[in-house]
């Protein structure tokens, strides 16, 4: 079984792993990650995505093995250390852009990885960011706030 | 901590207060605990073989193979179950037939015993080592089937020699109701001096919260317990009881955390649940299976798929005289008693709306297909009894040259008619259901639509405006809830609860009702529920759970303060009547004599403050809203786009203003899904399911509309329960369907097609559109019509 080495939430990993086994599998099965949630099985729903080397992805459509010796961030790894919110964690909250919880992992990894290229998007490039990520409750009317909300605070200095 | 700062803090968390959720911090730096997020020690996976064969006799099941793939623990098929005595689901009772003999259904055997009615219908479950192990040795099964002649569409069901589903269906005929006076309401129709009518196809569609359902079953010292995602705990409870032998009550626990959206969808026991319980059972271990969704498309219960010819009468100053509506819903293969409900019950309750409807005559028919069962979906028979109803309205008004928001207030049912009995014979509470409506056209601005349909002509786009006024039903029959308080001495007030949180923010809610009458801070308030050692009761759905489940919040809560008086009385030697409470702290009056409410309880035997209260609705609660709508279609394409839309929304008394708005506008979205893009599709050739994941499924994403205006008018609360609040879960769904496609008929009718406009089916998807504008449409009813 090949041993895979990669960073995880800032800390070094390693583990072995199946050939075919899915990077979702993998945080959710072996490293106990449950944060990675799984709403489809064609790579529609983005409630796995996940940051990896910092750009968003859809880790039920990659192999762990992929991961080799890059940089893995999961919602459980976005919140600081003594345990404040990430921005887009608080945007989330304090604009209702949630409901049931089950898509928003995979809508905060999207947007923290819009912004971190982009920290001043336009609606549409929020939109277009999150194009991948679906939906079900919100009718992603406070997503979309909140993203907004979360660019704010990035851009004024909020901790991220 | 000071009663001063403890007052301000639990204030600012009152009912009525825009406060962050308590459910938030948990999940949104996924701490959730769905039930794919629990895994056990030596938990197995169990995988199903589902049918590909729309209909088919079972020849043989080869499970040979299977069993001696690695990893393999065991292997069960439908005749496995029935000869361990497993019986079959509940079917429904209570339903007649046209001939007058009882309705009868397919009986739904948790894995197919002799025939398969449906693609995805379970036939084998596979339990093994590992998730892979388990979806490997699937593969493996061999099922030889004779293949039987198929239906999947109602059309098709209806014809004269089509294939017959069930002995006990002839016709495929399985269970018809009957309102109002045929000979009447064909003499209003006679009479009168406005006639339309309009054939609705209101499609079939798939619910989709985004948790598909996972069930881990496992037990300990005999007793089962199934941690599953459903909405309604003590059902699914009752369910397993019923048919794996030797589970009852007491040897049988039904957990659930966090529910990953529900809809309605999740609502009753499903047959993989069955096999799950009866898997863990047999083989000793832990089994968990989560769908994919591949099954939850093929598999778990549908909404809607209702198709009618509705007419209205009016006489010539466009007061309603009758309507008459004639409805078919395809119920698919294996209904269950709510699949007939919902199109033959519930939704005809509310089919006079909010208008004074003198003569109402329906006849709803409930056919068997080859298709999966319906179910309760956002709604479940209210959106597709008032999307005909307010199709109807708009249909009269373009007849009749009127305003449409003019000929809805000439048929409103006024305030001082309440309570009011409707044609169904269902009692309005209350409502001023114009004044909601003038709100929303304010709102609107309903009187500027000829300059913005100007300026979008002057763009090549056609502009049209939609409206629909309308209520609803809540409640599910189930009006009466109980609460348990726990005052802990670890100073925490627990609210122990039968209803369930499936995203709706209901924790929220009660931890506000609770704040309001503790005064303590929010973190100090704990909800439990989803344990059926803990709590039964009817779940949550229809709309329920705070009218009845926050009412029973507030009456324990203010029974758990005059109790504790006495208890704080004998604490502090005076009697009752002397002590007042405020801010968590029991006080003699006029003295600093006093003591906490925590420390009271440590006091107590168990070191807990136990009461409990109930909280008996003394009838539904009829929420209702008036949704406007614009759009502009692009006569080249056909593509819609939703521009405005407006929404002012009588829940009664609001607890809590940001969950509402956020229910009524996610609703509002769903029911523009239906409008626009969702439809559940079965190929009628083969009856495979042509619509069967996200790529096939149009989901709204999130490039559709999301600029509502929304508005809540609190001045008429319900006068039927103890908070005087409204159910609020469908009210944007209900109203946003109707008002977009309306909107879209304006539209197409400013092109020049007229009342032809209205022969359009949802989903109102560019194709469609398109081909309306070349006067391109598709007929829906049976031929039997």
């Amino acid at each position: 079984m090949p041993m895979l080495q990669f960073k995880l939430n800032g800390a070094p990993v390693s583990a072995d792993v199946e050939t075919p086994t899915l990077l979702v599998h993998l945080l959710r099965d072996q490293l106990g990650l449950t944060g990675t949630h799984i709403g489809c099985d064609t790579a529609q729903c983005g409630c796995c995505t996940v940051m990896v080397d910092g750009a968003a992805v859809k880790s039920c459509n990659q192999l762990a093995l992929q991961v080799a010796g890059r940089e893995v961030t999961t919602v459980e790894g976005l919140a600081a250390a003594d345990g404040r919110l990430h921005p887009v964690q608080e945007a989330f909250v304090a604009c209702h852009g949630l409901q049931c919880g089950y898509c928003t992992p995979g809508m905060v990894m999207s947007a923290a990885a819009l912004l971190r290229h982009n920290p001043r998007p336009s609606e549409g490039e929020i939109v277009e960011a999150l194009e991948g990520n679906l939906c079900r409750c919100t009718g992603y009317v406070n997503i979309v706030a909140a993203v907004q909300q979360a660019a704010r605070a990035l851009r004024e200095g909020a901790p991220r | 901590m000071s009663a001063a700062a403890t007052t301000s803090e639990a204030t600012r968390f009152g009912s009525g207060q825009a406060v962050r959720r308590v459910e938030d911090p948990a999940l949104v730096q996924g701490r959730g605990r769905f039930t794919d997020d629990v895994t056990l020690p030596g938990q197995a996976w169990l995988a199903f073989v589902r049918s590909d064969r729309a209909h088919a006799r079972l020849r043989s099941v080869d499970v040979s193979g299977a069993k001696a793939m690695p990893g393999v623990l065991a292997v069960f098929t439908g005749g496995d179950l029935v000869a361990a005595g497993v019986k079959p689901m509940a079917l429904p009772a209570g339903f007649k037939r046209p001939d007058g003999r009882d309705a009868s259904a397919p009986p739904k055997q948790p894995l197919a015993h002799d025939v398969v009615r449906f693609v995805g219908e379970p036939v084998v479950a596979v339990v093994a080592d590992s998730r892979e192990a388990a979806r490997a040795a699937v593969a493996a099964v061999w099922v030889d089937y004779d293949d039987l002649p198929a239906v999947t569409s109602l059309a098709d069901a209806l014809a004269p020699g089509a294939p017959q589903l069930w002995p006990g269906a002839p016709g495929n005929v399985l269970a018809e109701a009957s309102y109002g006076d045929v000979a009447k309401t064909e003499a209003a129709f006679a009479a009168a001096a406005v006639r339309v009518a309009v054939e609705i196809d209101n499609q079939r569609l798939a619910a989709s919260p985004m948790e598909p359902r996972s069930v881990l079953a496992y037990v300990e010292d005999g007793r089962l317990t199934m941690r599953l995602s459903s909405q309604m705990p003590t059902g699914v409870r009752t369910g397993l009881v019923a048919s794996i032998p030797g589970r009852t009550v007491e040897n049988t626990r039904v957990l659930v955390g966090d529910v990953g959206g529900g809809f309605g969808m999740k609502t009753g026991l499903y047959a993989e649940d069955v096999v799950v319980g009866w898997a863990a059972l047999a083989t000793g271990r832990p089994v968990k299976w989560q769908a994919d969704r591949l099954e939850e498309f093929t598999a778990a219960v549908h909404g809607r798929d209702t198709t009618s010819r509705a007419e209205m009468a009016l006489d010539a100053s466009g007061k309603v005289l009758a309507m008459r509506v004639r409805s078919w819903a395809n119920v698919g293969a294996c209904p269950g008693a709510v699949s007939v409900a919902i199109p033959l019950v519930i939704g005809p309750w509310v089919l006079p709306s909010i208008y004074h409807v003198p003569l109402l005559q329906l006849r709803a028919t409930a056919v068997l297909t080859n298709r999966v069962a319906t179910g309760a979906y956002r709604g479940a028979g209210r959106p597709e009894s008032i999307y005909i109803v307010e199709r109807l309205m708009d249909a009269a008004a373009r007849e009749m040259k009127l305003d449409p928001a003019e000929l809805r207030r000439r048929n409103m049912v006024r305030p001082e008619q309440m309570p009011y009995t409707n044609a169904m014979a269902q009692v309005y509470d209350s409502g001023e259901f114009e004044k909601i409506m003038d709100q929303a056209l304010a709102l609107a601005d309903w009187s500027g639509f000829a300059a913005r349909r100007a300026e979008a002509m002057a763009r090549g786009r056609l502009r049209g405006r939609g409206i629909a006024t309308f209520l609803e039903w809540t409640g599910g029959l189930a009006l009466e809830e109980d609460v348990r308080v726990d005052v802990t001495a670890e100073g925490f007030v627990e609210l122990t609860s039968a209803t369930m949180a499936m995203g709706q923010g209901i924790a929220t809610s009660y931890v506000q009702l609770a704040c309001d009458i503790f005064g303590v801070p929010p973190e100090r308030i704990r909800v439990l529920q989803g344990d059926t050692d803990r709590a039964n009761g009817f779940g949550s759905a229809g709309s329920r759970s705070l009218f009845t489940g926050g009412g029973a919040v507030h009456v324990a809560s203010v029974r758990c303060i005059d109790e504790s008086k006495k208890l704080a009385g004998e604490a502090l030697e005076a009697p009752p009547v002397d002590i007042e409470y405020r801010a968590g702290r029991f006080n003699v009056v006029g003295t600093d004599l006093g003591i906490g409410l925590f420390e009271l309880a440590a006091r107590q035997p168990g070191a807990r403050i136990v009461v409990s209260g109930t909280a008996k609705a003394s009838g539904p609660s009829w929420p209702n809203a008036c949704h406007v709508c614009e759009v502009e279609v692009d006569p080249a394409t056909g593509d819609v786009q939703v521009v405005a839309h407006a929404s002012v929304n009588d829940i009664g008394r609001i607890v809590s203003p940001v969950i509402v708005r956020g229910q009524v506008e996610g609703g509002a979205v769903q029911g523009i899904g239906q409008a626009l893009c969702e439809r559940v599709s079965y190929d009628a050739a083969t009856g495979q399911l042509l619509s069967a994941s996200f790529m096939d499924y149009a989901l709204p994403r999130v490039d559709g509309f999301r600029g509502f205006k929304t508005a809540f008018d609190e001045s008429v609360p319900c006068r039927t329960n103890v908070l005087g609040a409204k159910g609020v879960g469908e009210l944007g769904t209900i109203g946003a369907t109707p008002a977009v496609v309306n909107a879209v008929i304006d539209a197409l009718d400013s092109a020049g097609l007229g009342r032809e406009a209205e022969r359009v089916q949802m989903p109102l998807t560019a194709e469609v559109v398109w081909r309306a504008l070349r006067r391109d449409f598709a007929s829906v009813l049976p031929a039997t019509a």
